[in-house]
């Protein structure tokens, strides 16, 4: 194993050395990364590729890196796949350089594009040279962009979650159902996703970089996404205010993101952080991990982590984390694996691939060593036939006029729907 | 001497398997002496995804029926729905051929047999030619004979299906030893049965929102001029509320059945109802605004699809549909449905009372198609309503199946 690891893995845990980096790629990654309100930015660095150099210039960001310029002379990809295709790999020497001594790499794109959708590939696949932990917040179409897009998008979840460690995707279709006004513009719908990733990221950051009153820390973070491809699920929440604990719950439990039509039945691994107020007692914290435990598995199985911010009183903030393995687990080589991809709607693929490498070493800690691909959590069930397409998962695409029938109209039309 | 035949209407649906068995005496004459409904399993969008499920509750149900009007049926009539059905207009045309310009049964003959002569792709079969008026020389004619003109028309609604879809339905069926007459369009047998003959000749569209399917039939000047299936039903409603409120399926029928409506007032912006409603623990309350958008968005929606199917096939005329819309099915039941209708169609619209002419007891909506099916059974035989009469699709069955 490499250096750097080791010392990562020492045993006080000390993670002051935590390289990480937020790499947004394309024009919706580079927007949602520069909207970053990171609490405590710490060592975390930001970067964004984009091959449209106007863009990219408006960027706040201190990295930045135009790719493709002798292809497109700086100019973005117009939405062309195969032109991001070239201009991604014409620079993958300079992607290369962007993410190499990271620990963790969080890439945030918005797929249906073309330089998005592309580069995210190819530097998903320098990154899995690496040994960094590579995460994915991918925002996907919204169904009145085009059925090109969305295929486009559905492709690339495919081929980048064989590459990386976790693939958080997230349909604007069902994120635009979060905003607070009635009507959302279409500005402001994009938004909406920006805030999400931002959620999450602020979450991860939080438990990565603070200490944390149940302190968890890279390790806690490797040993859940140790290996590549699988499905990764993701949800937060939030609340304030007299009851925010049970406020936060159940907003949690009613996160859209965890009832998406591809969510994996059962989970092999989970971590749920929350960040809380000084007023977060260890009696209150107890009380959180009994109901989040009842709700996703038992509560032995889900890696938990709290953290205080000082300056939050009677608030809360949860983020979920959880990834089903694939069949035989390992970690799979990029690209030489015999993979499967069914395509059935709108993001839902099945992936099977096999691996002989042995898993790469992490953390001994109790919790990695009971989370083996056995625990039983059959009470992981939010929804028997949750999803965009729920009871219709396994039936063929109900196509019409380069719509799928199948997923509810009020989701295709964005006719918000307030469930409290 | 009359000749007694005991025949089974069968509708394999996605929530419901309906059997009614008729007892028909002569030419004429029929009876129904017995009727079942079972549920169903192993049916999506009203195609068979699981025969060996659907194969079990059709048995059973057929075995109720049976059980019902002790005695064994010896024929069945099947209906048919699903997204793989499509339908073509196609006109065939003649010269009259006689020197006086009288039109003989020859020319007749030979126009519709020119209307029905496009082949069809491999995997598909004809399951009906429907007949629609002839035109002698731009003249509309419902029987051009002994007429005088020199051109002569005839157009024909022609439906079929995907052979590997029907052909699993007949294998159903066939896996008891029974043998399919006919199969028949579930749309034009509810269709003929819940509208009165006036109905059809001024115009009018049935629409049959079942399980998993919504088919209609629209007749003008009483001919059926075009049908369709839109593979959307009541489950889509339920799966609709399910996500859009995250509750699981049954909670969601439960919803949609309690307090579903389809139409959206500003009245009920801000009530709120309760699933369950007993103070039960873990019951939630949901905005019924939310409710009502959800079902209102995906109503609406299928009723725009066979709106914009009717004007793509240029038959959708207001004042051909003087009927106006005429609704049936589960989810015809919901709140609020004829309203939808009316605003999409800009029509007059009416859920059915179910079928006409038949004892209280089966004057439910469950029974219309398998009633008319019947109806086909009687009618099929005597020639009288050509139009309406499939022509020679079983001996296509045969043929295919035989090859299979």
């Amino acid at each position: 194993m490499n250096k750097l690891t080791d010392t990562f893995y020492s045993r006080d845990g000390t993670s002051r050395d935590l390289k990480i980096k937020i790499i947004g790629i394309g024009g919706a990654g580079t927007n949602a990364v520069d909207g970053l309100k990171l609490d405590d930015l710490g060592d975390v660095r930001l970067a964004a590729i984009n091959t449209d150099a106007q863009a990219l210039n408006q960027s706040p960001l201190a990295e930045k890196l135009i790719i493709g310029r002798s292809i497109t002379r700086g100019l973005g990809c117009g939405g062309e796949l195969e032109i991001g295709k070239k201009v991604a790999e014409s620079d993958r020497d300079a992607l290369a350089r962007m993410i190499a001594d990271m620990d963790l790499i969080i890439l945030v794109v918005g797929l249906g594009g073309g330089t998005g959708s592309a580069a995210s590939q190819v530097l998903a696949q320098v990154a899995s040279k690496t040994d960094a932990l590579v995460l994915v917040f991918a925002t996907l179409p919204f169904s009145f962009e085009g059925a090109r897009r969305k295929k486009i998008a559905e492709e690339s979840v495919g081929e980048l979650r064989q590459l990386v460690h976790g693939l958080i995707p997230l349909p604007n279709d069902v994120l635009l159902q979060e905003g607070e006004e009635e009507d959302t513009s279409v500005l402001n719908a994009f938004a909406v996703a920006d805030r999400w990733i931002g959620r999450g990221i602020n979450s991860l950051c939080a438990m990565l970089l603070k200490t944390g009153l149940i302190n968890q820390d890279f390790s806690s973070l490797s040993s859940v996404f140790k290996n590549r491809g699988g499905k990764t699920i993701f949800g937060t929440s939030t609340a304030t205010g007299e009851n925010y604990i049970q406020d936060a719950l159940e907003d949690l439990f009613i996160c859209p993101l965890l009832h998406l039509g591809d969510r994996p039945a059962k989970l092999d691994h989970i971590l749920v952080n929350f960040i809380g107020g000084a007023d977060l007692g260890i009696s209150k914290v107890n009380e959180i991990m009994m109901k989040v435990g009842k709700r996703f598995g038992s509560r032995e199985d889900i890696i938990f982590g709290a953290v205080i911010d000082e300056s939050r009183n009677q608030s809360l903030e949860l983020c979920i984390l959880g990834k089903a393995d694939m069949e035989g687990a390992g970690r799979p080589e990029p690209k030489q694996t015999p993979k499967k991809t069914v395509e059935n709607g709108l993001q839902i693929e099945t992936q099977i691939s096999r691996d002989t490498r042995t898993p790469r070493p992490v953390h001994r800690s109790k919790i990695s060593e009971k989370s083996s691909p056995k625990v039983d959590q059959d009470e992981f069930t939010f929804i028997e036939n949750g999803g965009e397409r729920g009871y219709f998962e396994k039936t063929d695409r109900n196509e019409y006029n380069n719509e799928d029938l199948d997923v509810p109209t009020y989701l295709r039309r964005g006719i918000k729907i307030k469930i409290k | 001497m009359s000749q007694t035949r005991v025949v089974a209407a069968v509708e394999i649906g996605t929530s419901k398997i309906a059997v009614l068995v008729g007892e028909i005496v002569g030419e004429s004459k029929l009876s129904i002496i017995g009727h079942s409904i079972g549920s169903s399993k192993g049916i999506k969008k009203g195609e068979i995804k699981d025969l060996h499920l659907a194969g079990d509750c059709v048995h059973a149900t057929i075995l109720k029926a049976e059980e019902n009007a002790k005695c064994r049926v010896e024929e069945v009539y099947l209906a048919q729905t699903g997204r793989h059905l499509k339908g073509d207009f196609n006109v065939g045309s003649s010269s009259v051929s006689s020197p006086d310009s009288v039109v003989q049964n020859i020319d007749i003959d030979a126009a519709k047999k020119d209307a029905r002569r496009r082949a069809l792709p491999s995997g598909r079969i004809y399951i009906h030619h429907i007949q629609n008026p002839f035109s002698l020389d731009g003249r509309e004619l419902s029987n051009p004979s002994s007429k005088k003109g020199r051109q002569l028309q005839v157009g024909y609604w022609s439906v079929h299906g995907d052979s590997e879809v029907v052909g699993d339905s007949l294998r159903v069926i066939q896996g008891i030893d029974l043998n399919v007459s006919d199969i028949i369009l579930s749309s034009l047998a509810s269709g003929v049965v819940l509208l009165e003959e006036s109905e059809k000749d001024n115009g009018a569209l049935v629409i049959d929102i079942g399980g998993g399917t919504t088919d209609y039939v629209l007749y003008r000047k009483g001919y059926i001029v075009k049908t369709g299936v839109v593979p959307v039903g009541g489950d889509h409603i339920t799966n609709d509320l399910s996500i859009g409120l995250r509750v699981s399926t049954k909670n969601a029928e439960e919803l949609k059945f309690k307090h579903g409506r389809a139409y959206y007032k500003i009245e009920d912006r801000d009530e709120k109802v309760w699933l369950i409603g007993d103070f039960t623990i873990g019951d939630r309350q949901y905005p019924l605004a939310s409710i009502t958008r959800i079902i209102e968005a995906r109503v609406c929606e299928v009723f725009d699809i066979i709106r914009e199917q009717l004007e793509r096939s240029k038959v959708f005329d207001p004042s051909y549909i003087a009927s106006g819309v005429v609704l049936t099915g589960g989810s015809a039941n919901l709140l609020g449905i004829t309203e939808a209708a009316q605003r999409c169609f800009d029509l007059e619209a009416r859920v059915s009372d179910g079928p006409i002419d038949v004892s209280e007891e089966l004057r439910l909506p469950e029974y219309s198609t398998t009633l008319g099916l019947l109806r086909y059974a009687l009618t099929g035989q005597e020639e009288r309503q050509e139009e309406a009469k499939p022509v020679g699709i079983i001996g296509k069955f045969s043929d295919w199946l035989n090859f299979n």
